[in-house]
């Protein structure tokens, strides 16, 4: 493909430089982002069993309720039916503790079962934070800031991820034809490096274009639907009469709302392919004085994309069954809304099943190493150029930014695996804070050993640490095989192959004793 | 932009354009979009999603594109003479619309 030689010339800069930039952010944020994939595996994989009696049969689910909202009258203002109980939502029903959850992130929840004799126990759960924790690093792209101060952080970073995928496109257009396949191994390590970027960054282009435009729209949606709220006449008015004096609503209802066995049939009938996972009931203020019982079923449905990451959603009258908001039921959207949900699915990955979530998996991890190759070959053409205007050492900006690639980099994988062994061994439901300080002492040692450790000592030290650390992950999941053999052998397996992958040049890092060339 | 040969000698102006006028020139196009179509803005309705996917998606390529004009002055001159310009024509429309 024909460019003007100065256009190329002026977007490979801007390549490089964006690049630079946002690179170790991105790093983690898909590194955590591949490991988020399986997020609901991985929770329900550490928390500990609640000892619940074996949930009740979704016909003897209304007895239930009856029994457990006269001992927790409190429980009828927010409560869920669980289709399929777990182990994080280890009961037929569950409420969250203290009222309202608060929104983000599993909630501290009780969950009720009958016993033998017909009374009701129940049980309070405090869920393990540590696969949440790994998806808000995911979001946060690292950083140990509060939710609304990261996310607009994240969201210029994303922006500069779109630049630097577009200027790298323009970069590499004229030499595509060239190049695209041909990973010259011999001519010279800083060539070998820039072919696998070429390659990885080429074949994996339309996931990254996915995730770096719905990544900006994740970060500033607030901001730019408050500019449209200024706009626009916000007429929410006509929206909320329709959901409370609707058609539905000026017929007479009916005393009690429907049992859950029949409003599973009665979705049945119009969502047929839909599996119902949850019925989440809501009492909300609607109209003047009045609280009417909302019903939101979230469920799953491998033909189509869905809206959540792992869920789509079907707004249900409770009394009726009928639905009433089918604009993120998968397969009976709007076509509009089915484009929009399609950007959600292809950045969640909630399509397909589980080998799309396998793809993402290799994808995520891809995307790190394709981040950390880009940066691998700005300290070598800094140096290249440096050398050849005589500087022996390197400069202060080289220094500093391969010490941050090894520290950063190598932070990000032990920290996770460290996370993942902490959680896995303490005996209750780990909390959010404890992991988080977890993380950040694990991240911030390994940055302080890159730069202190000297160039020669560094690398092999921190790659062989990461690789110990995803080493006792592997060696703790397979030992947790009673939680559920699919997941601790995944994540066994996964952690084998991150060890492997760190300790080869690592190894050949202390073997060969020249380790400023090895890992810089 | 025939001519003279790109280079990035003024990237901070053209950056800045992008950033600035750029955000303000996508924000427009979807203010008026958003006239033409009724939408109310309510964050569960479809327009006002559709909306935001076309305001992310405008910005990330005028900040991608910024670096093509010949010199600062003249990102700031095209960007924002065109945010002001679809402005104005955003303003007209909510006076003449129902």
């Amino acid at each position: 493909m024909k460019i003007r030689s100065d256009i190329v010339a002026v977007y490979r800069e801007v390549h490089s430089w964006a690049g630079i930039l946002a690179g170790l952010f991105l790093f983690v944020a898909f590194y955590a982002g591949a490991i988020s994939m399986f997020e609901q595996p991985i929770q329900a994989w550490l928390t500990p069993p609640a000892g619940l009696p074996a949930p009740v049969s979704l016909d003897r689910t209304p007895e239930l309720m009856e029994k457990t909202f006269a001992a927790f009258p409190e429980a009828r203002a927010h409560y869920t039916v669980v289709l399929a109980p777990d182990a994080t939502q280890p009961g037929r029903l569950i409420w969250p503790k203290g009222g309202g959850g608060h929104g983000h992130g599993p909630a501290v929840s009780v969950a009720a079962a009958l016993a033998p004799d017909g009374s009701v126990v129940t049980v309070t759960q405090a869920p393990s934070e540590a696969a949440h924790f790994i998806d808000e690093l995911h979001q946060k792209i690292g950083l140990p800031l509060p939710h609304d101060v990261a996310m607009p952080i994240m969201g210029v970073v994303a922006l500069v991820y779109a630049v630097a995928l577009v200027s790298g496109v323009i970069a590499f257009l004229p030499a595509l034809t060239r190049t695209l396949f041909a990973v010259r191994l011999e001519g010279g390590k800083a060539r070998a490096w820039l072919d696998l970027h070429n390659l990885f960054g080429f074949f994996s282009l339309p996931f990254h274009i996915v995730m770096a435009v719905t990544s900006v729209v994740f970060a500033f949606h607030e901001q730019i639907f408050a500019v449209q709220g200024h706009l626009f006449h916000q007429d929410r008015v006509p929206h909320v009469a329709r959901m409370a004096h609707g058609p539905e609503a000026a017929m007479p209802r009916p005393a009690a709302p429907l049992a859950p066995a029949e409003l599973v049939a009665a979705l049945a009938r119009q969502a047929p392919g839909f599996v119902p996972d949850t019925l989440d009931y809501a009492m909300r203020p609607m109209g003047p004085g009045g609280r009417t019982l909302t019903l939101r079923v979230a469920g799953h449905d491998a033909r189509f994309g869905l809206r959540g990451p792992v869920s789509g959603f079907a707004g249900l009258d409770p009394y009726t069954g009928r639905v009433i908001s089918a604009d993120y039921l998968p397969g009976r959207q709007s076509n509009g809304f089915a484009i929009v949900t399609a950007f959600f699915s292809l950045h969640f990955g909630s399509y397909g099943g589980a080998p799309v979530r396998l793809g993402y998996l290799v994808l995520g991890f891809g995307g790190a190493f394709l981040f950390y190759t880009g940066n691998r070959l700005w300290i070598m053409a800094r140096r290249r150029s440096e050398r050849r205007t005589g500087v022996v050492t390197d400069t202060r900006g080289t220094w500093v930014l391969s010490r941050l690639t090894l520290g950063c980099t190598t932070g990000c994988m032990t920290g996770v695996a460290v996370v993942l062994a902490v959680a896995a061994l303490s005996p209750g439901a780990s909390s959010y804070a404890v992991l988080s300080w977890v993380y950040y002492a694990v991240f911030l040692a390994c940055v302080l050993g890159a730069f202190c450790l000297t160039a020669r000592t560094g690398a092999p030290v921190l790659l062989l640490g990461t690789a110990a650390a995803n080493l006792v992950l592997a060696i703790v999941a397979g030992g947790l095989a009673a939680h559920g053999i699919g997941i601790s052998g995944g994540i066994a397996l996964t952690a084998l192959l991150v060890a492997g992958c760190v300790a080869v040049p690592g190894v050949r890092g202390v073997a060969a004793g020249r380790v400023v060339q090895a890992a810089d | 932009m025939k001519g003279a040969r790109l280079d990035n000698r003024q990237w901070v102006a053209k950056l800045a354009a992008g950033i600035v006028p750029g955000c303000a020139l996508a924000l427009a196009v979807m203010a008026v979009v958003g006239a033409l179509c009724h939408t109310t803005g309510s964050p569960m309705t479809l327009s006002a999603q559709l909306l935001l996917w076309l305001a992310g998606l405008l910005w990330a390529v005028i900040l991608s594109g910024c670096f093509l004009f010949r010199s600062g002055g003249w990102a700031w001159g095209v960007l924002g003479g065109g945010a002001v310009a679809v402005w104005l024509l955003f303003a007209v429309l909510k006076s003449v619309l129902p």
